[in-house]
């Protein structure tokens, strides 16, 4: 941003008095009802760009809509920024996945710094992100972008010849993903040269990375102007299925080292911001693997389960740190304090361990647990079990809200296992 | 079992419903789920209805339906209610709470911009009138085995709702809808039947007299109409008290049960016996039980022999509603077409195959009867009752309308192609040359046919089926609707060779659509036709629309007649293959079968609404009247009607 834009902008602020709404817009990018609804409720005017689908539905609920497909590559990104400036469009929210690189094009010419859109496809290369990762000097696993199967086959082999496996012993996993898709999209686990022969041409390229052991937890990081306003740590119980927040004590006991990888990993990526949500493994001992980072809304429900467990709505913070006017005091007024929760809130994601559904079962002594809140579960209308792409598309969510990690823990472990598909 | 409603589910509820009012439009699908969620803890409870009953006037203020099918409740229809009850999860729960949100219209709880009070009360009583069977829970064998999803918790909402309702409004209902379904004196009366039993509950809770007279009348119709036959509901013991009346007695008897039978088109088995029995003792009082005019006796008086032979091989208790076909067959003088009783004759000795024997025993069980029996008890039927055939389940409207057309105009042939299928499990045509052997074909429209369905139907549907399909294969790369073609060769020379239709074969758009309708009148609207009269029926296509006027699909019908109705307008009657010929196609066109000059059996619609339906017609091109005559606004209003419905999934051309 140019200095006398810069000063522009602080008497627009400074003659606005508070609660009045700001005169520019926030362009919400990607479909998400919770952050527009929170937009709504910050009386911050915007404009949604979402998929194409989604226009009627915005038409009919007067939402202002610009209509675009974000997996097409196209040069009609200039198009797209001048229709957003034109309705007075000054800062993108990415909110999915396949958004953040739109977002981040949008904000570099919105502010003018070029790089901004750099940084963004940083997030959006599995490969170049680790890269930068490592240049950084954080701790991360032996990764490669494989082009081919023989890539792979290579790959898991030198991998398993370092940790000294010889003829005979079980090999250790690597895990492949794609470079470009979220959370666990399109990610397997494979520890036989024979699994190699499964992957497909549309698989490729993608990433391979040694496996790396310990505790997998993901924190949710508001950040504004290179500061970290809030960080959030999930514990996760079983990866893609059960987490909640906040973590357990002996995970909370870790917060001072987790916020300075966290500052480490905002220096090295230049992030500016936003939200941004980075897995880490940890080991006993305290050391930290990094695992990867997105800046989008994260998966799980996590976003619910920080306003469950801290009263404040994610889906704000986000938008309110995206925003580079937001003024410190908006934010001091705006955050609690991280050891502030008011319990713990935990969800389970139900998928069927049926290939077709019968019908439903929700055990009594679920539904009268005092941590049992509430679940979103109806016997589908269609037996057949849909196949699972990710962590995405599961049949159900129950929310849990109580007092003790422990219990907590125990609850989503015990469901997880459990038949609620007959 | 029923769980127990408590404070806290009912505090949720409530705090669900109060977060999803509050929710800003855009957002109420992120709220619903839980309405429904509690919605549906308190359903599981005897009181859940009550409970949820209070909230049923802020469900649309709320957004409870918003963005869901069940949004607009003036789009919403009665016969689809108890499928959504009926299904798994969240259709059930949410139709649970739209019957509650209509009570509450009803009930003036709440005022709805589309929906007056006496909308949503009629929409109640049908939906009552056409769940009986869950209103009142009949403790059969069936109900138990096949004993339907949520049976329990749709028994408590229509239980619930009725306690609203006047029963003599559901009275009303149901009456109206026995009438509608007698207008159409269907063969197969199965629907009607059950419908009848389930009003006899009604009378129990009936106050109006004038209404019990009424269902009274129709139930003694199927269970014994006169006071010997209702005291003795068991055909042997019927027969046993038969013997012992004196000839005035019988007389009177003949009476009151062919009275009954003329009045509803519905038979008892107490018909078969009493006709059994006079046709061995007092043959001369036969012409009072079937109720038959001057020409109908004289018919009978020249075939009286044949007629007693078909008594005695096809009319028994389980076949009774054949009694009626005959009366028909005679006062339609059917036996006077010379090949028709040999006909009829073959049938008695036909050597039936196998297969097609253990077909017509699947669809009339344990009844210990012959399949000739069964097999000339159907012809009967369908002699006397062309209108009455239906396709029943079955995709298959060409055939019925077939059998329909050749019954009324062909008895003949229809009685040659019957022995054909039964004996030699085959029909065979002539196709532009070629013969066509059912035997050799596979496929057709319905190669799994649903069994309910009239004997005659369930030998001939297979074969006139594949034929048809046949037919219309080898004629489908001509570049032109082949049913030009395939209908007078299928159903014979009376279809006329002139053919027009709508789509454009080859682009499937519609292309001169004001010719097309002014061809219509001028070939068939009795004011611009020169007043040539219809004399065979004409098989039509028609475009089948839902209340929204929305395209479902195409659907053969034959128009009978064109004619004025008692009002003066002038109507199309015309043959409906489907067993219910009253339909709403929307934009306000319904089809009646009863209260615009319909004969029984037909449906109708005044000319314009159904010219919009009509997608192909045949017409005899020396017949033609003045098209340019048709007046320039009717066209315009066939157009407008055509175009806002099916005409919304086509591409129109020009004009």
């Amino acid at each position: 941003m140019e200095l006398d834009q810069l000063e522009m902008n602080q008497t627009l602020e400074e003659s606005q008095p508070e609660g009045k709404t700001i005169p520019y817009l926030t362009a919400l990018i990607g479909w998400s009802l919770p952050a527009i609804e929170a937009c709504d409720k910050l009386k911050r005017p915007f404009v949604v760009v979402g998929p194409p689908d989604f226009k009627d539905y915005a038409e009919k609920h007067n939402i202002t809509f610009v209509g675009w497909e974000f997996d097409r590559l196209n040069e009609g990104s200039d198009k797209l920024y001048k229709q957003l400036k034109a309705l007075g469009a000054e800062v993108a929210v990415p909110l999915y996945e396949e958004c953040v690189e739109w977002a981040g094009a949008l904000n570099a010419r919105f502010r003018q710094e070029p790089r901004l859109f750099n940084r963004s496809l940083l997030l959006r290369d599995k490969g170049m992100m680790k890269r930068k990762a490592q240049i950084a000097g954080i701790k991360v696993g032996v990764f490669e972008e494989a082009r081919d199967k023989d890539d792979v086959k290579r790959f898991l082999k030198r991998v398993n010849e370092a940790l000294l496996k010889v003829d005979g012993d079980k090999y250790d996993p690597i895990h492949c993903k794609p470079l470009d898709k979220a959370g666990s999209v399109g990610h397997r686990a494979i520890d036989n040269p024979a699994d190699i022969e499964a992957l497909t041409d549309n698989d490729f390229p993608l990433l391979m990375e040694s496996h790396l052991d310990g505790q997998e937890f993901s924190c949710e990081v508001f950040v504004h102007k290179g500061q970290i306003q809030f960080l959030n740590i999930t514990e996760y119980v079983k990866l893609g299925y059960s987490n909640f927040v906040p973590p357990s004590p002996t995970l909370e006991s870790k917060r001072p080292v987790i916020r300075q990888a966290i500052e480490q990993l905002i220096e090295a990526f230049e992030i500016e911001n936003g939200v941004i949500h980075p897995e880490y493994f940890i080991m006993p001992d305290g050391t930290l693997h990094f695992g990867e980072v997105a800046a989008r809304v994260p998966g799980g429900h996590i976003f619910d389960l920080i306003e469950r467990a801290y009263g404040f709505s994610a889906y704000e913070a986000q938008i309110l740190c995206s925003d580079p006017n937001t003024t410190e005091e908006e934010l001091r007024k705006f955050f609690p304090a991280e050891d502030e929760a008011n319990g713990y809130a935990g969800c389970l994601m139900v998928h069927p361990h049926v290939t077709y559904i019968e019908e439903l079962t929700i055990p009594d002594e679920l539904e009268e647990h005092p941590f049992f809140e509430k679940h979103d579960m109806f016997t589908p209308p269609q037996g057949k079990v849909a196949e699972r792409v990710g962590f995405g598309n599961h049949y159900g969510t129950i929310f849990f809200f109580g007092d003790d990690s422990a219990e907590m823990r125990r609850l989503l472990e015990y469901y997880e296992k459990y038949d609620f598909y007959l | 079992m029923p769980s127990e409603v408590t404070e806290g589910k009912i505090a949720r509820f409530s705090q669900s419903l109060t977060k999803l009012s509050e929710a800003p439009t855009y957002a109420k699908s992120r709220y619903q789920t839980d309405v429904y969620q509690e919605a549906n803890r308190l359903l599981e409870t005897e009181e859940g209805l009550e409970i949820l009953f209070k909230y049923a006037d802020r469900f649309d203020e709320a957004g409870v339906f918003q963005d869901g099918p069940w949004e607009d409740p003036s789009k919403l229809q009665p016969p689809l209610v108890a499928g959504s009850l009926q299904a798994k999860g969240l259709p059930y729960v949410i139709e649970m709470l739209s019957n509650l949100r209509m009570l509450a219209i009803a009930e003036g709880m709440e005022e709805h911009p589309t929906v007056s009070k006496e909308m949503a009360m009629d929409f109640l009583n049908e939906v009552m009138a056409l769940n009986l069977d869950l209103l009142f829970p009949q403790a059969t064998e069936a109900s138990r085995i096949e004993k339907k999803e949520n049976a329990d918790e749709a028994q408590r909402l229509f239980q619930f709702i009725s306690r609203y309702l006047s029963s003599s409004a559901l009275s009303e209902t149901l009456i109206h809808e026995i009438k509608r379904l007698t207008a159409q004196r269907p063969i197969m009366v199965k629907r009607t039947v059950s419908i009848i039993k389930m009003a006899k509950e009604m009378l129990k809770s009936n106050e109006n007299d004038t209404q019990k007279e009424v269902l009274q009348q129709y139930v003694a119709s199927i269970e014994g109409p006169s006071n010997l036959s209702h005291l003795y509901s068991q055909p042997n013991e019927y027969r046993k008290q038969l013997m012992n009346l004196s000839v005035e007695e019988l007389q009177r008897e003949s009476e009151i049960l062919g009275r009954s039978m003329r009045n509803t088109g519905l038979c008892s088995p107490h018909h078969s016996v009493l006709a059994r029995l006079l046709s061995r003792k007092s043959p001369e009082l036969l012409p009072a039980l079937l109720q038959l005019s001057g020409k109908g006796k004289a018919n009978f008086e020249e075939h009286e022999e044949l007629v007693h032979q078909l008594i005695k091989v096809a009319l028994f208790p389980t076949t009774c509603q054949s009694v009626y076909g005959l009366a028909l067959l005679l006062e339609r003088g059917v036996l006077s077409a010379s090949p028709v009783i040999p006909g009829l004759r073959r049938l008695i000795e036909l050597d039936i195959r196998p297969e097609v024997r253990n077909a017509l025993f699947k669809a009339n069980e344990g009844e210990g009867l012959t399949a000739n029996s069964i097999l000339l008890a159907g012809v009967i039927s369908v002699l006397g009752q062309p209108l009455g055939v239906g396709q029943g389940l079955n995709p298959t409207c060409q055939a019925a309308r077939g059998i329909s057309l050749w019954a009324q105009h062909a008895p003949g042939y229809l009685l040659e192609i019957i022995p054909r299928a039964a004996r030699d499990g085959e029909i065979d045509m002539v196709f532009e040359g070629v013969n066509i052997y059912s035997k050799d074909l596979q496929g057709g429209l319905a190669p799994e046919l649903h069994p309910e369905l009239d004997p005659v139907s369930i030998v001939l549907v297979p074969h006139l089926d594949r034929i048809y399909s046949e037919m219309m294969t080898r004629v489908a790369l001509r570049g032109e609707d082949g049913h030009r073609w395939v209908n007078p060769a299928f159903y014979g020379n009376w279809v006329q060779k002139g053919f027009s239709t709508v789509i454009e074969p080859i682009t499937g758009n519609i292309a001169d659509y004001p010719g097309f309708v002014r061809l219509f009148y001028a070939t068939h609207h009795p004011e611009y036709n020169d007043e040539y009269e219809l004399i065979y029926p004409n098989p039509v296509g028609i475009f089948i629309t839902n209340v929204h006027g929305k395209m479902l699909g195409f659907h053969a019908v034959s128009i009978q007649r064109i004619a004025k109705c008692p009002k003066g307008n002038y109507r199309v009657y015309f043959y409906n293959p489907n067993n219910d010929g009253s339909q709403n196609w929307g934009q306000g066109i319904v089809s009646t079968v009863m209260g615009n000059g319909e004969y029984f059996g037909e449906s109708s619609l005044p000319f314009d609404e159904f010219t919009s339906r009509l997608y192909a017609f045949h017409y005899n091109p020396y017949e033609q009247g003045d098209s340019y005559a048709v007046e320039q606004d009717s066209v315009a209003k066939v157009k407008t009607l055509a175009k806002e419905s099916w005409g919304k999934e086509y591409k129109w051309i020009s004009g």
